[in-house]
């Protein structure tokens, strides 16, 4: 292709139309956007409650609240264990706890929820999980769109019940919320008292096979293993630490410990894992030392105490010999809480 | 080459811009929450003249608060990178330049991590990081790519691939070493992400930076013609090779430096717009910078489109859907002109 030279070709004239051109089209573009930056914004009627959330957050949240979003299981949980779920009008794809949950209208995956489902649905507030299962991102832009949105935000067994006392103040059931983080203290209180004298079983939290993750120190997770006498075996400030098997064979820990709802499923996969490198130079694999918990260990909500309790009795049976001393509330299989009989 | 006339340029800036309008008003309708076409068309209307819309107030927030700001950052970000993938090209006269290929992308991205990681609370920060970062890219590519004082197009590439390679192994490296830190939003965005609203006032960054950096490229698309037949002959011909490489480069790095730092990484779009522009509309610069302006813009809004509805209500990142049909188009165009 031969290229002809114009490099003067377009003339004063063709210029001037082009640039009229081009200017009519940004001033059009930002016409656009000036109507898009406008055009959100709505007042509520009754005076709202103003909180700081987990996350550090400001949030407006009108009272009452009569439409609630959950984007995360732990929340989910939550809400029906302080009686809420009433107001609960959606959840997430993952929210399986209690099985009633499963029922309700879906947002999408609790990392990538669809914000037009939740704007259509109304909802007075979302509550999000800030540190389990939601993106910062995702709070942000609810807040740009003026939805109002709380975040949990629980590094700890403590920040749970701190976080149920709180979502229950903000959504109008501050009685449930102390009853039920009260009884939930109890109960680690009598933990305590029984595992006051046991050494810590030396474990390896499984959140992944291959590659291998385990969980770093400053996770919930490995504060209720340490509340249910444990220790895991790796030291690290990452919280979900793709770990070297050299370390993890080196470490030689007492238990591999996993949390499913379906151990069939984790005894089928380690079958297949047994002869590979790595998981057949440990002990814990050869003596079989392998503890399939709830998979309510990996959610910062009421049922960790729950998992910690499993956890706690298969470890160290001897220190639950006799019956508990204070009075704790039933944790019936059903899912609901009873927190007024804790009383 | 055709002869350009004005007459032309309108037509074919027209039509692509017809055909960016059935699109956005196609992107406008479809979505998770479903919404007719004439409500649609009713509310636009009156929205645009300035009146209030007749829609209950959650379907006007879905599409005027979240589609329609979604749909001009599609527009905005296919705009730059097709722009500065054009460009790209063109300086380097090698047709598979981009700005994934020259890691200029990547630089952007390791500059917009560092913005967040220092200051995540400034908005402005990621995307002023992130063009310090293109243009270091671009300037160290540049470096690496000279021979004996000339630039090598292969020496080059070669030096960008590398340097994308390094660079994604440093995001590697900061995202797996920033212990405590929620860093999974940041890997979702490098899959290049446009689910995100932005603050209006990032729109505006944007947009500004947009409208000066194509304008600036525009400014040179004579020159640029000239040059794609040979810098020597460029400079004969009396061409001032040095000064329309430096704002090619500083331009086109502006761009992609604001489009990686609120999309991620959406590939492909830098590479096949404007090969298929040029395809459609001959390799006159003078038209193809327009013509890929626009056509980026279709291309994305498209993308877009297609990753939040095709599973919905879960949405797929940008970057996997321009890359899954880009790929096979970008052959489809490469069989069709061999024959």
């Amino acid at each position: 292709m031969k290229i002809k030279i114009h490099r003067r070709f377009l003339n004063a004239r063709v210029l001037r139309a082009i640039s009229a051109g081009a200017a009519g089209l940004m001033f059009l573009c930002a016409a656009v956007i000036v109507r898009a930056a406008q055009s959100n914004g709505e007042s509520a009627k009754t005076p709202p409650l103003i909180v700081k959330d987990e996350a550090g957050r400001t949030v407006e949240v009108p009272q009452p609240v009569k439409r609630i979003i959950s984007l995360a299981p732990s929340v989910t949980e939550t809400i029906y264990a302080l009686g809420a779920q009433d107001r609960l009008v959606a959840d997430t794809d993952v929210c399986n706890y209690p099985p009633a949950a499963q029922k309700l209208p879906k947002v999408g995956g609790p990392f990538t929820p669809n914000l037009e489902i939740i704007v259509s649905l109304k909802p007075d507030l979302v509550v999000v999980a800030a540190n389990s299962g939601n993106r910062k991102e995702t709070a942000d832009a609810l807040d740009l769109l003026h939805v109002p949105t709380y975040a949990t935000n629980a590094k700890t067994v403590e920040d749970v019940l701190a976080s149920i006392v709180k979502l229950g103040d903000v959504l109008g059931v501050g009685d449930q919320g102390r009853a039920l983080s009260e009884s939930l203290r109890l109960r680690l209180q009598d933990f305590h008292r029984r595992l006051e004298n046991v050494t810590p079983s030396r474990v390896l939290f499984v959140v992944w096979q291959e590659p291998l993750i385990s969980i770093g120190q400053e996770t919930y997770i490995a504060d209720a293993l340490r509340r249910a006498g444990a220790e895991s075996v790796i030291q690290t400030k990452q919280d979900w630490p793709h770990v070297s098997w050299e370390e993890v064979v080196r470490q030689q820990p007492e238990y591999l410990v996993f949390a499913s709802a379906h151990p069939d499923e984790i005894l089928a996969t380690l079958a297949g894992l047994r002869n590979l490198p790595g998981w057949r130079d440990l002990k814990a694999m050869a003596e079989n030392k392998i503890l399939i918990v709830s998979e309510a260990i990996n959610l910062p909500a009421p049922r960790l105490v729950d998992a910690i309790e499993e956890l706690a009795r298969h470890l160290h049976p001897e220190a639950f010999a006799d019956p508990p001393r204070p009075p704790v509330v039933l944790h019936s299989n059903g899912g609901s809480h009873s927190p007024e009989r804790a009383h | 080459m055709k002869a350009l006339t004005l007459q032309r340029l309108i037509w074919i800036c027209g039509s692509l811009l017809a055909a960016l309008f059935v699109v956005v008003v196609i992107a406008l309708k479809v979505g998770a929450v479903p919404i007719s076409i004439a409500d649609l068309a009713v509310n636009l209307g009156r929205w645009i003249v300035g009146r209030g819309t007749q829609l209950p107030s959650e379907y006007q927030i879905i599409v005027f608060g979240i589609r329609l700001p979604r749909i001009i950052l599609a527009m905005l970000v296919g705009g730059a990178l097709s722009v500065s993938g054009t460009s790209f090209q063109a300086l380097l006269r090698n047709p598979l330049a981009d700005p994934y290929v020259l890691g200029v992308s990547s630089g952007g991205a390791v500059g917009a991590i560092l913005g967040l990681i220092l200051a995540p609370q400034q908005p402005l920060i990621a995307p002023l990081m992130a063009f310090v970062g293109a243009i270091a890219t671009i300037a160290a590519v540049y470096f690496l790519g000279r021979r004996k004082g000339q630039l090598d197009s292969t020496t080059l590439l070669l030096a960008g691939i590398i340097s994308a390679s390094f660079l994604s192994a440093v995001i590697s490296f900061l995202v797996t070493t920033l212990a405590g830190r929620d860093l999974r939003g940041i890997v979702f965005w490098l899959m290049g992400d446009l689910s995100t609203p932005l603050q209006p006032s990032l729109h505006w960054v944007l947009f500004g930076g947009l409208i000066l950096g194509v304008g600036a490229i525009y400014t040179t698309a004579a020159d640029l013609n000239v040059i794609t037949t040979g810098e020597r002959e460029a400079i004969h011909l009396g061409v001032d090779v040095t000064r329309v490489k430096l704002v090619v480069y500083v331009s086109a790095s502006l761009l992609t430096g604001l489009a990686v730092s609120v999309s991620g990484a959406i590939g492909y779009v830098g590479l096949l717009v404007p090969h298929a522009m040029r395809m459609l509309f001959g390799s006159d610069y003078r038209v193809l910078i327009p013509s890929s302006l626009i056509g980026g813009a279709i291309a994305v809004v498209a993308a877009d489109t297609l990753a939040r509805t095709v599973m919905k209500p879960t949405e797929l990142p940008v970057g996997a859907v321009t890359a899954i049909l880009g790929a096979p188009f970008f052959i489809y165009l490469l069989r069709r002109r061999l024959q």
